[in-house]
């Protein structure tokens, strides 16, 4: 089976947040203030050398938030995904703290004990309720993956920075840009001879 | 570069590790596990109840193409449509400008169909509160009340502050209802964004905009931003520009700021804000030193290089290095870049054109794509960005003080060319208009108030303006106040006025800054997506935008309600003479043919409403690379038929990608650079010499084309009858059957004319640029070499220059001041702030200060501070202490409002209106300071205090 | 330039736990993945990709804590130590405590009050204290009871009970936690006041240690009743190893269930796995102590049911309290 992956190319990456907007446009119902499952960070911020990158859940293959889990709450999928059951979350927290990349995101803090629900990237694939129920756009977001379609950030991307998908394929399309990049003359496809 | 959809997998539902449907496993062991989590206090309250207005993920769903409606790139979108309600935004991945890319606000589109914060219905400020009032008596109230003042003041005591918001139609109409309503006191933000390019580049080669497009920027070998950021202003451009960065192309960025656009550069170069023209000057003298310019290019097609090279010759490297701070070695790197790499473009924006030198920069630029040869190539041009998504429409159609649409000027003969058009009687439209002359300028041919000086308008002594009486009412149909420096004049003026309108989607700054108690009223427009229409992006080229939703709430779209006062006026039949209207809704696709009919001068005349329909409906036939359908219904066509698109629609002129184009001929969209001032200058020939348009019948340079050229050449009886009968005494501009531009491209040649660029404006106080220090400048040691103008009336208004410029106010305000753009915003902010996607990722107003500044003042990242300005205003915002800028310059966004000077004004607001975030607004402390050509308002290099709150 | 004293904190804190379990810190650092790890090997940047591993910070839109940070690997190695050392651990600390203390129960039999009861009972507990030791033993209960689910249920309960009972036994044990939580910090506040005066260590009780309380009754130790106050110095090491894991215990609890603490994640790990090594602690004394008061020592169980014990009991278990309260008078019976 595929492995979807996401992979952000920081050559490419403007910090504009399309991709963060992106994700709560079509997971609306699901998100609310305070929540976003996506984020960019500039490293280096003014100064030469500065990279911004996009970052979110990576559905890690041994993803520690899964080993942390005392609920139990996540699963993979087929596409090695790491989804999440929110009818079993107890917010507890374990996968904030385990999470190398600060992915899951809770909607409650300040008083005392539960942090309510956690909620994560589902890589646009929705989760455990069935597919394209109210139910599951109401917990998790919208279920792309299931229409044939990708994570909407990525899709959205202005600069073609994020990529989504099967990770060979994902990987094969930055291995052509790298390759391309390492020589100054080259120039990806067609190029018309506009003008004189 | 797309990405790869995955089809194969990913239909069946995806499944718990367990292998057990979750819902099945439920049902059968009888538990729901929500049931404890419930009973916890905790756990319950996690899951948002379903809304009411929720649709079934499988009710049917519509599919509408429409363009963003933030910046001007014009990014293609198909928006989802179920039950009426917008519930998905998809990719447009076959749209030619994005490719389905967005940024953060156009991946936030959709929350234009919830509108949560709209303003929901008319209202009206009664005794100091708001009171929902029916459109009826909105109508009658406020058009009684500017009849009122039109009896007692004039009609242009009646201000039309308009958008670049409006569709193409809209802003024409709007032109059209202040022309109607008898004043030129019409204008809009172009005034405060690109109104210096429009002048400075019009006058250097003919045409004010962007020469290229987006798309064409993948050819450049080498870009130089200056005063532009498109990653956070134009974010989906870099999509564009990063695809030629990786084909090789060399990136200069020139700013006073480490943008995100300079992280991606191969050379940043930091200038002093408002010295543009000596680093241009600095560039030219390597250039000139090392013989790198294009003599041939400058021979055939540059008036006036050789003054250019006398002024450059007194910017020598160490001189450009005292004033404008780049070290000499970089100032000798860069010009070697641009001349060894070539074709190069120049892309600039704001950085700029907000200075009171605007129109010289951008001439200045302009100077240097001339004496590099890099003009009317692919990969060359001047891309020059414009801001919001419709600026560009809406300059062309002159919701503008100084022109009518198509920049046909103010002159009778103007005049009397859309009367014709209209077909209105010439004196019925010249009565609308006050008949006396004040201060020697007459009414309906002189220049209005500007939108940046409009409070001007309303405070002067009246005796010293150039018309009857103040300004007294204002309709602010569109734009937002907080866009306008020295914000405690504008509050003033807002307190002053008879009367304020607001005609928008949200009460803006202007319904809430004021310390008014009665005579404000709040009129609910739609936004693009409840309209259709057509939309000018930064490149000229048209898109048609399909309505997405029915309007929200109460709104109205803008020329509904424009229908609607114009009826109140009495003055309906003639605003919509040849436009049909469907109860108080003219109809669209009629204002576009009328514009057809008119816009000759910059060629909007072929894209009509059928042409335009067939572009947006085969998006992907066009070629990302070179715009262009190499088949389909559209073959051979540029798409959104980039202006000039000459003659009629049946012509069927292919629109022209990249202007002065000789390389091509002009019936596919070639050109050369118009002949607009005569043939001669002080004796110098100024039309261009052995370079003319691939099959061009005439090879050389000639005059714009006019009824009896025509018959001097002989072409005249390539005329049909009927053309000849509307042709007979006109020329190219105003012969509305477009015949003499037929004939004219039908022997290959430009119906403008073919000239050389000028380097010397000699209508304009600089005929070349010069450098002047900034009003407020730091550097007092530089104003005795580089002094301002002395004061002067432009316009209708007294504009204070050396006044100000004398007073030494760096001492007490040592740190320079410039503002500009942040991508999750657009404008005024007040959409954008409206939006909750985007207001979550910029809740504070800050100010960017230098870890060395801040030092010196105690301050910390994130510590509140009070930003002085010299003229007294102060505003509180949280200090964001970081390296983008150096010490002695700090930054602030100026997309703000809400707050004014440490007072939020929230509770101005109607209830349910305040925007999520508010914060205080840049321009409160901008300064004083015009253009001294178009009253561009200097917000690029001002002066300010920081101290810790 | 926090985080990495955090860290360095973090490290001071945890290194100690670990080795004094007896269990070696993993010093190799996971791969975060293998997808990142290519891209980062792909980046000709690598001194972006070293500062962004090293958990450096940047700017972001995006608010709360540590969202600056993208990659942030101390949580692999604690993870690492959680799942690979800490649980099995706990579960050798029920299970095999429980389990040796079964084995010596059958081996050694119970501790026999070697001249029988009295009849007459000493007043050992006042009412005050009957109510802390209950109170805090039921809270304790309940906090290992949850606890043990919280670490091990997913592994132990989880595959035999069924989806939906292990949602609502989880998301219970949770709620039961955080609750129980402040009863069992304000009952061992009270505990630990209270009855620190009594819980000073003597020089007779090294040699109770020296013949384990006298409680085998085989070999050697056979019959001997070494001196003790009126807590002896296996109760004494109780109290301490209460109070101080006791003190972990609570406050590393506060740090988990208040989210606006706003912690750094190794700060929030941290606390984690000083809770899980104080919880193994102090259940392993606990079962311990459950043992020791119920089966193992005749008539012990009776001085928390009452508040007094048999008068055998004490001259035989604590014979220098019973010395003293006789010398000076205190000496209370039942009615």
């Amino acid at each position: 089976m595929a492995v979807m992956k996401f992979l952000c190319d920081t050559k490419r990456c403007i910090e504009c947040n399309g991709c963060v907007t992106a994700c709560k446009n079509e997971n609306d119902s699901a998100l609310e203030w305070g929540i976003q499952r996506r984020r960019v960070v500039t490293i280096n911020d003014g100064e030469p050398g500065e990279a911004s990158l996009s970052v979110a859940c990576m559905h890690c293959t041994d993803a520690p938030c899964q080993a942390v889990c005392p609920a139990n709450c996540f699963y993979k999928t087929e596409d090695g995904l790491t989804l999440h059951n929110k009818d079993t979350c107890i917010g507890c927290g374990y996968c904030l703290y385990a999470c190398p990349f600060g992915a899951p995101q809770f909607p409650k803090k300040g008083a005392f004990g539960s942090r309510g629900k956690m909620d994560k990237c589902t890589f646009c694939a929705g989760g455990p309720e069935e597919t394209h129920s109210d139910a599951e756009r109401q917990k998790y977001g919208s279920n792309r993956l299931a229409e044939g379609k990708l994570p909407m950030c990525a899709e959205l991307c202005a600069t073609k920075s994020l990529l989504a998908g099967d990770a060979d394929i994902v990987s094969s399309i930055y291995r052509d840009r790298i390759v391309a990049r390492g020589n100054p003359n080259a120039i990806w496809g067609y190029t018309p001879k506009t003008g004189a | 570069m797309r990405l790869t959809r995955k089809t194969d997998q990913a239909e069946t539902a995806k499944k718990p590790a367990l292998g057990l449907n979750r819902r099945q496993f439920l049902q059968s062991a009888g538990l729901a596990t929500g049931g404890i989590a419930a009973a916890s206090m905790l756990g319950a309250g996690m899951m948002r109840k379903a809304e009411a207005k929720e649709v079934p993920h499988n009710a049917p769903t519509e599919i509408k193409r429409t363009i963003c409606s933030h910046c001007s790139v014009g990014c293609g979108i198909y928006a989802e449509v179920q039950n009426g309600v917008w519930t998905g935004q998809e990719p447009a991945f076959d749209h030619p400008f994005n490719a389905g890319g967005h940024c953060a606000k156009g991946a936030a589109l959709r929350e234009h169909g919830h509108g949560e914060k709209r303003l929901k219905y008319p209202m009206k400020l009664e005794g100091g509160k708001w009171k929902k009032i029916s459109w009826d008596q909105a109508i009658e109230e406020v058009g009684g009340k500017a009849l009122d003042i039109r009896k007692e003041s004039g009609p242009d005591s009646v201000f039309f502050m308009g958008s670049a918001k409006f569709s193409n139609e809209q802003a024409y109409m709007y032109r059209k209802f202040a022309a109607m309503w008898g004043t030129n006191n019409v204008d809009h933000s172009a005034r405060i964004c690109h109104s210096t390019t429009v002048a400075g580049v019009a006058n250097t080669w003919g045409y004010g905009a962007q020469t290229n497009s987006f798309n064409d920027i993948r050819n450049a070998k080498a870009m130089m931003f200056i005063g532009s950021n498109p990653c956070e202003a134009h974010p989906v451009a870099m999509q564009h520009i990063l695809e030629g960065k990786e084909r090789g192309a060399k990136i200069i960025v020139v700013d006073p700021r480490f943008t995100r656009t300079a992280a991606k550069s191969d050379e940043y170069v930091h200038i002093r804000p408002g010295t543009d023209i000596p680093y241009i000057y600095g560039l030219l003298w390597h250039i000139f030193e090392n013989k790198w310019e294009d003599q041939s290019f400058i021979d055939q097609r540059v008036y006036g290089m050789e003054r250019i090279r006398e002024e450059a010759a007194k910017w020598n490297p160490a001189e450009v290095e005292n004033v404008a701070g780049v070290p000499k070695e970089q100032m000798y790197r860069v010009a070697k870049m641009l001349a060894e790499t070539k074709p190069g473009t120049v892309v600039w924006c704001m950085g700029g054109t907000q200075h009171h030198v605007g129109n010289a920069n951008t001439r200045a630029y302009c100077i240097l794509q001339l004496a590099l040869g890099n003009m009317g190539v692919a990969g060359g041009g001047t891309n020059i960005f414009r801001g919001h998504d419709n600026v560009q429409g809406a300059t062309d159609f002159g919701l503008l003080f100084d022109t009518l649409p198509g920049y046909y000027g103010l002159k009778t003969g103007s005049w009397k060319h859309w009367c014709n058009v209209w077909d209105l009687d010439y004196e019925w439209v010249k009565n609308r208009f006050d008949q006396e002359e004040h201060l020697g300028q007459v009414p309906m041919n002189s220049t209005g108030i500007p939108c940046s000086r409009w409070h001007d308008g309303v405070l002067e002594d009246k005796s010293k303006i150039a018309q009857k009486d103040n300004i007294r009412m204002a309709f602010f149909w569109g734009q937002s106040v907080n866009t306008e420096t020295r914000g405690r004049e504008v509050r003033e003026a807002l307190d002053k006025m008879d009367t304020v309108v607001v005609v928008d989607p949200f009460p803006t700054m202007a319904g809430v800054m004021h310390n008014r108690k009665d005579g404000v009223y709040l009129l609910p427009a739609s936004t693009q997506f409840e309209t259709y229409g057509s939309v000018s992006a930064s490149n000229r080229s048209l898109q048609w935008r399909t309505q997405v939703i029915e309007p929200l709430f109460e709104s109205k779209p803008d020329h509904v309600i424009m229908y609607k006062l114009a009826k109140k006026w009495g003055i309906e039949k003639e605003f919509c003479k040849h436009i049909k209207v469907n109860g108080d809704e003219p109809l669209i696709e009629d204002m576009t043919r009328e514009f057809n009919k008119g816009m000759w001068t910059i060629g909007y005349t072929g894209q009509s409403p059928e042409r335009l329909k067939m572009h947006q409906e085969n998006w992907g036939t066009f070629d990302i690379n070179s715009l262009e359908a190499p088949g389909g219904p559209a073959k051979g066509e540029t798409y959104g038929l980039p202006w000039p698109c000459w003659g009629t629609p049946e012509m069927k002129h292919p629109g022209s990608q990249i202007l002065y184009r000789t390389g091509r001929e002009v019936k596919n969209g070639g050109g050369n650079f118009r002949a607009r001032y005569g043939v001669e200058h002080n004796g110098n020939n100024i039309l261009a010499e052995g370079s003319y348009p691939k099959g061009s019948e005439i090879k050389d340079g000639y005059p714009e084309f006019t009824a009896d050229m025509l018959k001097q050449l002989g072409w005249w009886d390539d005329l049909t009858p009927e053309e000849k009968k509307h042709a007979e005494g006109k020329n190219w501009k105003t012969d509305i059957s477009g015949g003499i531009q037929r004939v004219a491209i039908k022997h290959g040649c430009m119906p403008y004319g073919n000239a050389k660029a000028r380097c010397i404006v000699w209508n304009f106080p600089d005929d070349i640029p010069l450098h002047r220090e900034p009003l407020y400048t730091p550097r007092r040691d530089l104003v005795s070499k580089y002094p301002t103008y002395e004061d002067r009336m432009v316009a209708r208004l007294p504009t204070l220059y050396k006044t100000i410029q004398d007073q030494d106010f760096a001492k007490d305000f040592p740190i320079a001041l410039t503002s500009g753009r942040l991508v999750e915003f657009e404008g005024g902010g007040e959409e954008t702030r409206s939006n909750p996607w985007l207001a979550e990722l910029q809740q504070e107003m800050f100010i960017e200060i230098s870890p060395g500044d801040a030092a010196d003042r105690g301050l910390r990242d994130g510590d509140d501070v009070w930003v002085h300005s010299p003229e007294g205003a102060k505003i509180k915002v949280q200090a964001m202490v970081t390296p983008r800028v150096i010490n002695g310059e700090c930054f602030m966004p100026y997309h703000f409002a809400g707050v004014f000077e440490g007072e939020s004004l929230e509770k101005n607001y109607p209830e349910g209106t305040v925007p999520y975030v508010i914060g205080e607004s840049a321009n409160t402390v901008l300064t004083y300071g015009y253009d001294v050509v178009t009253q561009m308002q200097e917000t690029k290099s001002s002066l300010c205090q920081i101290t810790k709150a | 330039m926090l985080l990495k004293s955090l860290r360095g904190l973090f490290a001071l804190l945890v290194l100690p736990f670990v080795l004094t379990m007896g269990l070696g810190l993993s010093t190799s650092a996971l791969a975060v993945d293998d997808q990142t790890s290519q891209q980062m090997a792909n980046s000709s940047e690598v001194d972006l990709w070293h500062a962004v591993k090293a958990g450096d910070s940047g700017y972001t839109t995006k608010k709360g804590v540590e969202s600056g940070v993208l990659i942030n690997v101390s949580a692999i190695e604690a993870t690492e130590i959680k799942n690979q050392y800490l649980t099995p651990a706990m579960g050798l600390a029920v299970l095999g405590v429980f389990g040796a203390f079964i084995v010596f129960y059958f081996v050694n039999g119970p501790s026999k009050l070697s001249k029988g009861y009295s009849g007459k009972m000493v007043l050992r507990w006042s009412k005050a204290d009957l109510w802390i030791h209950w109170v805090l033993a039921i809270s304790c209960l309940g906090l290992i009871l949850t606890g043990i689910n919280i670490m091990l249920g997913k592994h132990i309960l989880e595959p035999y009970v069924g989806e939906g009972m292990w949602a609502g036994l989880i998301s219970a044990s949770k709620f039961i936690h955080d609750y129980v939580g402040p009863v069992f910090i304000i009952s061992w506040i009270l505990c630990v006041v209270k009855w620190m005066p009594l819980q000073t260590f003597k020089m007779y009780d090294l040699k109770w240690f020296l013949v384990v309380g006298g409680y085998i009754n085989f070999g050697p130790f056979k019959g001997k009743h070494p001196d003790s106050g009126f807590a002896n110095a296996g109760e004494k090491m109780w109290f301490w190893t209460l109070t101080l894991f006791g003190l972990f215990i609570s406050v590393s609890g506060m740090m988990l269930v208040l989210p606006g603490l706003d912690l750094p994640r190794e700060a929030s790990f941290a606390a984690l796995l000083i809770h899980a090594i104080s919880a193994i602690i102090i259940i392993a004394f606990t079962i311990v102590h459950i043992w020791m008061a119920t089966v193992l020592s005749e008539g012990g169980m009776e001085c928390m049911k009452s508040g007094y014990c048999d008068e055998n009991w004490a001259v035989q278990h604590h014979n220098l309290w019973y010395d003293e309260i006789k010398a000076n008078d205190t000496l209370e019976y039942k009615d």
